[in-house]
């Protein structure tokens, strides 16, 4: 769906922020764009989304130059979530701000409304409450709402969780996880490895402007050295699997999740006890 | 990405000159620029503007503040221009007469906002907001909070300025055609953008007044300041340069 090729990109009077990019996202993927503070990954997502365009290179949206594109135009096919929810928001109501995307993107009446219910239903919003006085984690969800409403191709989370407890993490992420089951293709940025555990297929590791490791999620996340490079850690469950097996307990590779973890222990201690 | 009214740090003697020496003789060069009628004297101060930036170590800066000012510049230059009807016909545009004093008024008009705008903006990407507090505050005796009111609102314009280019993004992204070549289309769609703005702005003023309050902001004295500032012979002959460009502006 996305292609970059040989892609650089550098702010006015800075160095290089991006060096060289290559890579390909996968229609109906979801891809987590990890790293450090600083390693590009905002930028990499304007990049994709088409607000800002490479220096070098040549970035394709389904077979389609998007430096030849306005941003604007893209707006249908693509949604973009930005790390400030007050970036986005603009308007009175929560009801208003939907209508604000859809009235823009989506022709059919008929069917704004349908969408508009349905992601008011799914993340329990109230389209009468002024976004304003929302608590900031609400107001995260009204501005994904909004980057969402009105199901594009491709939909760009720059750090969706951020300011969410994990009642409301796990619910928005539910929701963008139903919506790829539904077609749409995802990337976010993200700095919790939990979440990129739980719901990212794919993941591209970045360092200072360079992509260090890019491949299938529990892959990336299994491999120590593609995350340490980059400073980074893996998901708790990854690592006490990682400890167990520097221990001499065998058994415990490529184990992701809680259940399979308990398992593997249960099936260690009738192995010591027997 | 460093923009208007940021500080550039460096070590020239412009960085080192006194803050208030630096921001009287902006108001000097803006005076002359009022008192002149000479387009060559306009000009002279442009070249000498673009001198404080090669001095400071921010040329670059000082080019691209000055390509956005030609912007305004131009708009202005033409309104002018077409406003202006007494004189002798240059060239017509229709029926319209586009006369030489016109074009001779509104190149002085531009020249004068370019000249007023460039030294100030660049005096202050050259000073440090803190010693700037502290020079109104130890040796003009302003009290500490109108000092602080006023590098505080310098200070937050870069901010404010970045939040408005990524607001604009964000609603670029929602499909507003912000990436318009139109400069009237785009600046009709800047109308919606004050509320995030407006509020953001707030908010940040808001937390900025407590994080100092917590810090002890009423506790500080004029003689609390950590640094002493003092007039070199760098400052006076600045000051002298600048009487002189009034007395030149009067006198041709």
């Amino acid at each position: 769906m996305i292609r970059f090729e040989k892609v650089s990109f550098s702010y006015m009077e800075e160095g290089s922020t991006l060096q060289d990019l290559s890579f390909t996202i996968e229609k109906g993927s979801i891809t987590a764009l990890v790293g450090a503070n600083g390693a590009g990954k905002t930028t990499l997502a304007k990049l994709i989304r088409g607000l800002i365009h490479p220096t070098a290179g040549r970035i394709l949206f389904e077979e389609e130059d998007i430096s030849k594109c306005k941003a604007s135009t893209l707006a249908a096919r693509m949604g973009y979530l930005f790390q400030n929810p007050d970036r986005q928001i603009c308007k009175n109501t929560v009801g208003e701000e939907l209508d604000f995307t859809l009235e823009r993107t989506v022709q059919d009446p008929i069917e704004r409304q349908r969408l508009k219910d349905d992601v008011l239903n799914a993340l329990q919003l109230d389209p009468a409450d002024e976004p304003f006085l929302l608590s900031r984690g609400e107001r995260q969800k009204v501005a994904l709402a909004s980057a969402l409403v009105h199901r594009p191709q491709l939909l760009i989370l720059d750090e969706p969780t951020t300011g969410l407890d994990y009642k409301e993490c796990t619910q928005i992420m539910e929701y963008v996880q139903a919506l790829n089951r539904q077609g749409v293709t995802v990337v976010m940025v993200c700095h919790d490895m939990e979440i990129v555990l739980d719901y990212a297929d794919h993941v591209i590791v970045m360092h200072s402007g360079k992509i260090t490791a890019d491949g299938k999620t529990r892959q990336i996340l299994q491999d120590p050295t593609a995350l340490t490079s980059s400073a980074l850690l893996p998901p708790q469950i990854i690592g006490l699997a990682a400890r167990l097996m520097a221990d001499g307990y065998s058994g415990f590779e490529g184990i992701c999740t809680v259940d399979a973890m308990a398992t593997q222990i249960e099936a260690a201690r009738k192995a010591v006890t027997a | 990405m460093k923009g208007l009214m940021n500080y550039f740090p460096g070590d020239t003697f412009l960085h080192r000159m006194d803050p208030r020496s630096k921001i009287v003789f902006s108001l000097l060069v803006c005076i002359a620029c009022f008192v002149t009628n000479n387009i060559y004297v306009l000009l002279g101060i442009l070249v000498l503007d673009l001198l404080i930036g090669v001095f400071g170590g921010i040329f670059t800066q000082a080019l691209r503040l000055l390509k956005g000012l030609l912007k305004i510049a131009l708009f202005l230059f033409i309104l002018q221009a077409l406003v202006m009807r007494a004189g002798t016909p240059a060239f017509y545009i229709g029926k319209l007469a586009i006369t030489w004093e016109g074009l001779k008024t509104a190149l002085m008009g531009v020249l004068r906002l370019i000249d007023i705008t460039l030294p100030l903006a660049l005096m202050i990407s050259l000073t440090r907001m803190s010693d700037l507090s502290n020079a109104l505050v130890s040796r003009w005796h302003v009290p500490y909070k109108y000092a602080f009111a006023i590098t505080s609102t310098i200070r937050f314009i870069p901010v404010f300025t970045s939040d408005l280019r990524s607001i604009m993004e964000a609603q670029t992204a929602r499909g507003v055609e912000f990436d318009t070549k139109n400069f009237f289309k785009k600046a009709s769609l800047i109308v919606p953008l004050c509320v995030p703005l407006l509020i953001s702005s707030v908010k940040k003023i808001e937390t900025a007044a407590m994080a100092v309050e917590l810090r002890g902001f009423n506790l500080r004295t004029k003689d609390s300041s950590s640094k002493v500032s003092q007039f070199h012979l760098p400052d006076y002959l600045l000051l002298l340069l600048g009487i002189g460009l009034i007395v030149l502006a009067v006198l041709i």
